[in-house]
């Protein structure tokens, strides 16, 4: 069994400015998440350790980097699903956590829930010694701009979807090479959003689902129109009956575009090793590493390569 | 013929009052319970109501009632607090809206629609639903309002060093549910809960999210589930049971296979209510008992065991 790491940085209208760090940024954590792999690693831990990657890096919507509330608040969303139990575990609404993809796969295997939200997340976080960080230090300058600017003009986040510059979530999808497949997701969620506002990345089969008999999704685009479909499940009940990952996700992008007018992006393995990266937004930043090629893309159609030692 | 048959299956609203072991002593109530609340949404419906206005005047009615675990008589969490999860969805146009965590809000299933309603989101969470449901001006009901003496009871029977969880779990796993069909067709769903006995405080379980706790499409049908709510979200249930109404099964057939394979690949028990936009509806369970009514052409269906199926006039006061 050959072991396969896709990751995305968000589907949405990457400005140019922005272009060439998500692409980097999604090359390093694919390398972060493959290299786990190929020192026998699970699923698990290498889509946990992509997804951190991500979180650290300032330019994607989690952990440091994220989009700001209405109060001007980090407040973040993440969850992590093991494809072998069907075990899961997510955070939401979650502050002061750099890594919260860590903090949630902390909920799968420490507590007997599945998903902590708000203070209690936090509190969970204290009681396991999982460490905090100073608010603001999650916080860009980028960030910090865009926020001052929409409560100069009061523009909502309705208006923000129209204009498609909605900043969006990363997430990581693995199988190892016992065949385990697993999926992670992580966003700071939509810009000047409600305090206490919850989108599809920690809910299971929204933002992601993973299960060793079928594949795994991470998912990224408008939070509410993705919960309307359950686009992860979704995607896999088409590789269910029959349909490849990639017309899969297509189908299922184009059914929520179709019936709730509601763009975005999906990643896709299967337990046999097929992958896809598909998206109906402007952009999305994707990496994947299957033997020992990197693949990666950001336009649509576009699939560069380059040898993942060199 | 075929029309007049379709009318006289619309509208018609089912109702759970939560799927697991309800003691003895308690089931006359959970029966009634479950009875009236059909009663309730069946009457909007009949008043030219929406199925979405029933399903929440029926959850209304089982939060309002001590009896059950949601609203008023929800479970308390570790450190004796009630917080509470709640979901509606529009199978019209696929919105929704939830709410997870709140405190001291007698009706989590109506903050719920507002969230669906009034805000460009789909849930909001703990202190950020608080804050909205004051800018909504919903009153805040005391803590105390919510605690029955059942609950306290249960809660500190659990907090004992050497209490049977299992146990203590029985006869209060349940949520409660409401799936509709309105005269136009509509579908939706509505699922309440205080979720599970001694939860660690911010536990959020399957009733708030979509596709687990419910789902509700009026292409394939609705559904609101039961159970233990983390092995609902392993195999996320409502959508579940829906995807196999789109491969063409019945209403009861895809329940039966959805809440089968929970069982066998997780081992998991629990309990729906189903209807698809023709107004078939099945109850079904894989627990021991779950409370349930459903009301449709004048006539009210109830039952709490495997294969119980009661019939009465609606308008039979008993």
């Amino acid at each position: 069994m050959s072991a396969v790491l896709v990751v995305h940085g968000g589907a949405w209208a990457i400005p140019e400015e922005l272009a060439q760090a998500s692409v980097d940024g999604v090359k390093t954590a694919a390398r972060e998440g493959s290299s786990v792999l190929r020192s026998g690693g699970s699923a698990m831990a290498a889509v946990e350790a992509a997804v951190r990657a991500l979180e650290d890096n300032a330019v994607f919507n989690a952990g440091h980097g994220a989009t700001l509330n209405i109060d001007g608040e980090v407040e973040l969303d993440a969850m992590i699903m093991d494809g072998k139990t069907l075990a899961s575990g997510a955070v939401s609404s979650v502050k002061d956590i750099a890594n919260p993809v860590s903090l949630a796969r902390a909920v799968m295997e420490k507590t007997s829930h599945a998903m902590l939200t708000g203070r209690g997340a936090n509190l969970f976080a204290e009681s396991i010694g999982f460490s905090t960080v100073p608010a603001d230090s999650l916080v860009s300058e980028f960030e910090r701009k865009e926020w001052e600017l929409r409560k100069k003009y009061m523009k909502g986040v309705a208006e923000d979807f129209k204009l498609k510059l909605a900043h969006d979530t990363v997430g990581a999808v693995a199988l190892d090479c016992a065949g385990n497949v697993a999926c992670a997701t992580s966003t700071g969620g939509i810009r000047n959003k409600m305090v206490g506002r919850v989108g599809d990345s920690p809910i299971i089969g929204c933002g992601g689902y993973a299960d060793n008999l079928i594949g795994a999704v991470s998912c990224t685009g408008h939070g509410e129109s993705i919960l309307k479909v359950t686009l992860a499940r979704l995607i896999l009940s088409h590789i269910e009956r029959g349909k490849s990952v990639s017309e899969a996700s297509q189908l299922s992008l184009q059914t929520m575009g179709d019936r709730v007018q509601g763009a975005g992006g999906a990643i896709v393995v299967s337990p046999s090793g097929e992958w896809a990266a598909t998206f109906t937004t402007e952009r999305m930043a994707w990496a994947a590493v299957e033997h020992d090629v990197l693949w990666f893309g950001l336009e649509p159609n576009e699939k560069q390569k380059e040898m993942l030692h060199q | 013929m075929l029309l007049s048959q379709v009318t006289e299956m619309l509208p018609v609203v089912l109702v759970h009052g939560g799927a697991g072991q309800i003691p003895k002593e308690r089931s006359q109530m959970s029966t009634s319970g479950v009875c009236s609340a059909a009663r309730s949404g069946y009457l909007v419906l009949q008043g030219g109501g929406s199925s979405m206005d029933a399903v929440v005047e029926a959850v209304t009615q089982l939060e309002n009632n001590p009896s059950f675990n949601a609203g008023c008589g929800s479970v308390l969490n570790i450190t004796g607090e009630v917080e509470m999860d709640a979901i509606v969805m529009d199978g019209k146009t696929l919105a929704s809206g939830a709410v997870s965590a709140v405190r001291n809000i007698a009706n989590p299933v109506q903050l719920a629609r507002l969230v669906m309603e009034k805000t460009s989101h789909a849930c909001l969470t703990a202190e950020g639903a608080s804050k909205f449901a004051r800018s909504m001006g919903v009153p805040e009901v005391p803590q105390e309002s919510l605690i029955t003496d059942y609950s306290r009871m249960r809660w500190k029977k659990n907090l004992v060093p050497d209490a049977n969880p299992v146990e203590c779990q029985m006869g209060k796993m349940g949520t409660v549910g409401a799936v509709a069909v309105d005269a136009e067709g509509n579908v939706a769903c509505a699922t309440s809960t205080g979720g599970m006995l001694n939860k660690m405080e911010g536990r959020v379980g399957d009733t708030p999210c979509i596709g687990s706790g419910g789902y509700a499409d009026n292409l394939v049908g609705a559904v609101s589930t039961t159970g233990h709510g983390e092995t609902i979200m392993k195999v996320t249930l409502a959508r579940l049971i829906l995807f196999h109404m789109e491969q063409g099964q019945s209403a009861e057939a895809a329940s039966d296979l959805g809440l089968a394979y929970m069982k066998s690949r997780v081992g998991g028990i629990g309990g729906v209510v189903t209807v698809d936009p023709k107004g078939n509806w099945a109850p079904r369970f894989s627990s021991l008992q779950m409370a349930w009514a459903a009301a449709q052409n004048d006539t009210l269906h109830y039952g709490l065991y495997t294969g119980e199926h009661f019939t009465q006039a609606i308008d039979d006061p008993h």
